[in-house]
This record gives C-alpha cells, structure tokens and sequence, in this order.
C-alpha cells in the first residue's frame, strides 16, 4: 500500500538522506580523528612511541615549561603580525579589485599561484632571499652593498614568506563583502565633508565588518599552525608550535604532548570560530536593533540629510 | 520517520566502508615476491634488476623517512608482511629486544665473512650478528667549503666555536647528533647517562656553539651548502656531495673530527612474520657479495666500511672517510626511559635560548 508522503516530510527525508555523506565524511575523517587526539592527550606515553592506555595529565604538565612557553609567545607574535601585515595588504587589494573593471582577470590571478606547489614556493624564496641570492646580487651590482644582508633564516623572512602565502586566503573574503559594498555611499560621505579616508574608515570599514573576521580567521588560523616555513626559511630561534608537534612524534617519540600541543592549536581555531559566529550575530542584531549602520538606514539618513540641506539652501 | 531513515543510511555507509577497508588488506599467502622495507632512495635500482636476475625472484620496496616512522607501522599494524627491514643500530637493539625478529641462519650467508671486523665490534646491540646483518655503517662528520673560510680552521668539533665563520654554520636539528658531538668533544661518552656530563654538554652547545650558527638543519643543509649560504656544515656527508657536482668535490673538505663523532650503522633484519625467509637469507647474502656490494656503494659514493671485499670492485676512489676515521665514534645506542635527560636538555637548547 503505497500513500504519498506529505511534500514536507518528503522533502526533510531527502535532505537528511543528502546530508548523510558529507556528514558521515565528517565524522568519519574529522570527529573521529580529533577524538583520538584529545584521548592521546590524556594518556602515557608510551617508550618507543605510541601510548599507554592509562589516564593521566602528564602531557598537559610538561607542556608548562619555560621552552614551550616561548615558543607559544613567538608562535602568538608570528601570527599576530603576519595576520595584520596580511590584512593590511589585503583591504586596498581587495578593494581595487572591488571596483576594477577586470574582476575575473584580477581574481584568476590571485588564485595561479594556489597551482604550484607550496613547497616549491618556499624554496623560490628561499633563492631569492639567500645571501648570495636574487636580492643580494642585484644589490651587490648596483653598487648599493658590498657584503649580503642577513635577510633569510631569521623570524622577518619567516613572517615575509607567510604573508605572502596566506596573502590570497584574506584577499578573497574581503574582495566578495566589499564587492557588495554600495559604493555611492563613499560619495555621499564625501558629499558630506568626509575626507577619502575618513569615509573609508568611517562608511565602508564598519559595513565590512564581517570579511575583515573572515579574512583574520582563514589566516590566522593556518598560520598559528605553520610548520614547513619556519622550518625552510627560519633561523635557529624560528620554531613554532606545529615544528613542536612534528619532533615530539617523529623525533621525540611522545605523542600525548603532541597531542595535548594540537589540543592547543583546536582550542585557538575554535576560538576563532567562534568570535567569527559572534561578530556575524551581532551585525545581524544591528541590522534589527540600531538601523543607524546597515547601508539601508546610513543611505535614508543620508538621504534626509541631503533633503535638508537642500531645503535650507532654498 | 526521519530518523530511522537517517540511522539506517548511516549504518549502510560504515559498513560499506568497513568491508572495502577489510577487502583492501594484503593475502597472508606469500607471492614468491620478496618485500623490503628500506629507507627511501637506499636501493639502488641495479641492485634489484641483478638479484631478479640470478635469483628469478621479483623485489617489491616500501620507503619510510625515519626509524620512528618504520616503528610506529609496524608496532600499529604487525608485519606488513615484510621480508627484510632496514632499521638502524638504536631501533634494531628496540626490536631485538621487543621480540619482533627472527633468527638469521649463517650457514645460509657465507659472505658475512666480507664483514669488516670493525663493524662487529661497535655493533654491541648485536655482535654476534644472531638477528641483524650489517647493511652499511656510516656517520655524521663536517662539510667545510675551503673556498671561502680561513685556511687556518680547527678539524674539530671546536670549529662551531670559531666566530670568524659566525652566521654561515649549521648543526643538525638532531639531538643525539648535536649532543653526541658535544660529548665526544669533551671526551665523554657520545650515549652516556651521566647528568653532570650532559649538563656540561649542554652548556657547551649554548654558551659556545649557538651562537655562532645560523640554524639546526637537517632538511635542506646540502642545498645551503651546495649554493655557498653556509660554509661550515655538521651533515651527512652523501647529502652534501649529492648537491654537488664531482668538479666542485675537490674545494670540499669533509672530516669526522679526532676526537669522534657519533655513527651509524643500518641493518637488514628478518621480523617475524616474513614469508619468504629463504628469498630473505638469499637477498642479504647477494647484496654482501663484494662485487654487488660494490655496486650500491658506487651507486650513493659511500665508502667501504663495511664490507672488506668490495673496494677493489669499486669504481668510485675517493671516499669522504674511511672505517680508520670512525675508531674513536660511537655508534647511537638505545638509550630507554634515559633519553629523557636528552630531551629535556635538548628544549633549552633549541627552545629557550
């Protein structure tokens, strides 16, 4: 006996039934994982690699060590200043891009260099940076030095090569929020006695609010964790949480720090994510509270304010 | 409704995937073939097209990076099904004493005869060669471009100590290496367990070679060398003269210091498990006859250490050392629960200072 399901019932079981692989994917390839980690990190470690199946905060003791705490504080000035020289690059970028008439050009062109290999990347600047590299020897030609400068294995070399890696993952964020930026706005600003960088900071920099945490987000996060590039491009005093990780599995043998160390770097993502959720709640709670910042209501005072000023021209 | 709909979908999919998992696993029946498990880039391929050769038997090669990565498989999931290891001296004595290995029979291998005595001797994990047959003994030492540093440069460890090639040296990132090299400089043993002795290591390393290098690499020192970045280099010396070319070898001066470095020595090793015990005897007997040996020590320019035999097959006749130079290292030993006094000393080098 076949009844016809109700089109919602329907189409809720379709859903779920679409759901179902990226969720099982998920759990399967991310929950799981991450679930082991966090059992790693509560447990012994074992001699020869491995652990023991015995509970214990071991991992999370020898973590509180003056090595690693500063290596946790470079890795959090790394980051910090790589992420902002990144988003500082990125916000006139994206903004050209915004308003340029060769949109798909200039975003083909961001998007190439994701085509070649990381790596490969690292060791082109590696030749460039080099004492007897591409930048010292034209230096050295032109007569402005005699002897190389020290511009690789030292922490500016690593925060140079990861700006310019993770350049792309704050451009794309902020090109798509700006892009829907009504622009009128700047001139209305204008319009209205704002310098060009007081409407930009004042009317489009609140209006984008949420790239901007998006593009902090897609880069702070991979760089926190970065482990080739300092590895590659940094100098004695480079190392950073994710080359920890790699020696205490590979070289050191103690998988629960290296697992309670990743339990780190989970915890920074997720508080990351999180203020990413907040920032984008409360712009919506503006949007419905306060009308004064959305583009609508910025555009109807502005508007009012021009009938007024056209009135008391008249 | 919805939910059981979703269950049962959920179900279907882990067991799809648990059976193509299980489908995947390899037959327990040998294949005639023989299964190495070896370094990457450690055989050379002339060597497995002559042993198919004479023997008719097909060889199939998996590559691991590192001890702890070969360990780690074959602690997770048994014997791969692997006919011969290569671990090196420290991993070979954890997997003798773990059990994990089967005897090798020496009648089956009458060219153990080629093995140079030395070797024996500074195999304590295994003297008398009963579960582990040397593949080749080897060691660290340092590359130094005579082109560009003073002429007058100690051939010792102490040469991480001379400020004039300040900013263009690097050490290993590797503790045993680096601590080793310390040790032996100041007359200790390269494996001690002695707390006061790695204390003065350490502050040796600190306080003297620190600060005169621009990093601890093992990853790309034969390229920083090979392109005149550092001048003075602690490496293996088949990494740095891979990067270069034969005409440039001559500006090299590559030296394991007199006072002793610390050394290898990698085996090839039979674990329990292995299918084809026999076409394994057969392999390590084949690659230790000298003309064969020849072969792979041409193939990577290493020197003859380990097998007596081989040189005059060998076209190759400059070596970067020889077994004489090696009397005084000291072969990396396990250490047990004591590598943690390694460990932790080794944070305060490479984390704190």
């Amino acid at each position: 006996m076949k009844r016809p399901l109700n089109p919602r019932t329907r189409e809720q079981l379709l859903g779920s039934l679409y759901g179902w692989p990226m969720g099982g994917w998920f759990t399967l390839f991310f929950t799981v994982p991450l679930a082991i980690i966090i059992l790693y990190s509560f447990m012994k470690r074992g001699l020869y690699g491995g652990v023991e199946f015995t509970l214990t905060l071991n991992a999370y003791r020898e973590m509180v060590n003056p090595s690693f705490a500063m290596v946790l504080v470079r890795t959090i000035w790394i980051s910090v200043t790589a992420t902002v020289l990144c988003l500082l690059i990125a916000l006139p970028c994206a903004y050209a891009m915004a308003r340029s008439k060769h949109q798909t050009l200039l975003l083909f062109l961001i998007i190439i260099p994701f085509w070649t290999n990381s790596l490969i990347r690292i060791y082109a600047w590696i030749f460039i940076l080099s004492t007897e590299g591409l930048i010292n020897s034209i230096l050295i030609k032109i007569g402005l030095i005699d002897e190389g400068l020290k511009l690789i294995y030292n922490n500016g070399a690593v925060i140079l090569v990861l700006v310019y890696m993770y350049l792309p993952f704050a451009i794309l964020p902020l090109f798509t929020t700006i892009d829907k930026f009504d622009f009128s706005l700047l001139d209305a600003a204008r319009d209205l006695g704002a310098d060009k960088f007081t409407s930009l900071r004042k009317v489009m920099l609140p209006n984008i609010k949420s790239g901007v945490s998006t593009a902090f987000i897609f880069t702070f996060i991979p760089i926190f964790g970065a482990y080739t590039v300092p590895l590659l491009v940094g100098g004695k005093d480079s190392t950073m949480i994710g080359n920890i990780i790699v020696d205490q599995v590979s070289k050191t043998r103690n998988w629960p720090l290296a697992s309670a160390f990743s339990m780190i770097l989970t915890l920074v993502s997720l508080i990351g994510v999180f203020w990413m959720l907040y920032t984008g709640k409360r712009e919506e709670q503006m949007k419905k509270d306060g009308p004064k910042r959305t583009p609508q209501a910025l555009e109807s005072t502005v508007k009012a304010h021009h009938r007024a000023a056209s009135k008391g021209a008249r | 409704m919805k939910k059981h709909g979703s269950l049962v979908l959920g179900v279907l999919l882990v067991l799809v995937l648990i059976l193509t998992g299980s489908g995947c696993s390899k037959s327990k029946r040998s294949d005639g073939k023989l299964h190495l498990y070896n370094w990457t880039y450690y055989t050379p391929d002339e060597i497995v097209a002559k042993f198919k050769e004479e023997t008719g038997i097909e060889i199939v090669i998996d590559h691991f990076a590192s001890n702890e990565e070969m360990f780690a498989k074959i602690m997770a999931g048994g014997n791969h099904g692997y006919d011969i290891i290569f671990p090196s001296s420290d991993y070979t004595s954890i997997m003798i004493t773990k059990g994990l290995l089967e005897e090798i029979d020496h009648s089956k291998i009458p060219n153990l005869s080629y093995i140079d005595p030395m070797v024996a001797e500074k195999a304590e994990y295994d003297p008398t060669f009963t579960y582990s047959v040397p593949y080749f003994m080897g060691s660290s030492g340092i590359a130094v471009n005579t082109a560009r540093v003073p002429e007058d440069y100690e051939r010792s460890w102490n040469i991480f100590a001379d400020e004039r090639m300040a900013g263009r040296m690097s050490l290993l990132d590797d503790m045993r290496e680096v601590m080793g090299a310390a040790l032996k400089h100041l007359g200790y043993s390269g494996n001690t367990k002695d707390p006061a002795e790695l204390d003065e290591a350490m502050e040796l390393i600190i306080t003297t070679w620190k600060p005169n290098i621009v990093k601890f690499d093992s990853e790309s020192f034969g390229k920083a060398f090979s392109r005149n970045e550092f001048f003075v280099v602690h490496s293996y010396p088949e990494n740095v003269f891979a990067e270069l070319s034969e005409e440039s070898w001559s500006t090299i001066d590559f030296f394991i210091p007199e006072e002793g470095g610390m050394m290898y020595i990698d085996n090839m090793v039979i674990p329990k498990g292995a299918r084809n015990i026999e076409a394994a005897h057969q392999f390590i007997n084949f690659i230790h006859e000298p003309e064969n040996y020849a072969i792979f020590l041409d193939d990577f320019s290493f020197p003859p250490t380990t097998n007596t035999g081989a040189k005059p097959f060998m076209e190759n006749e400059s070596f970067f050392f020889t077994s004489e130079d090696l009397v005084n290292s000291d072969n990396i030993s396990d250490l047990g629960a004591d590598l943690d006094l390694y460990n932790t000393r080794w944070q305060k080098i490479r984390y704190e200072h």
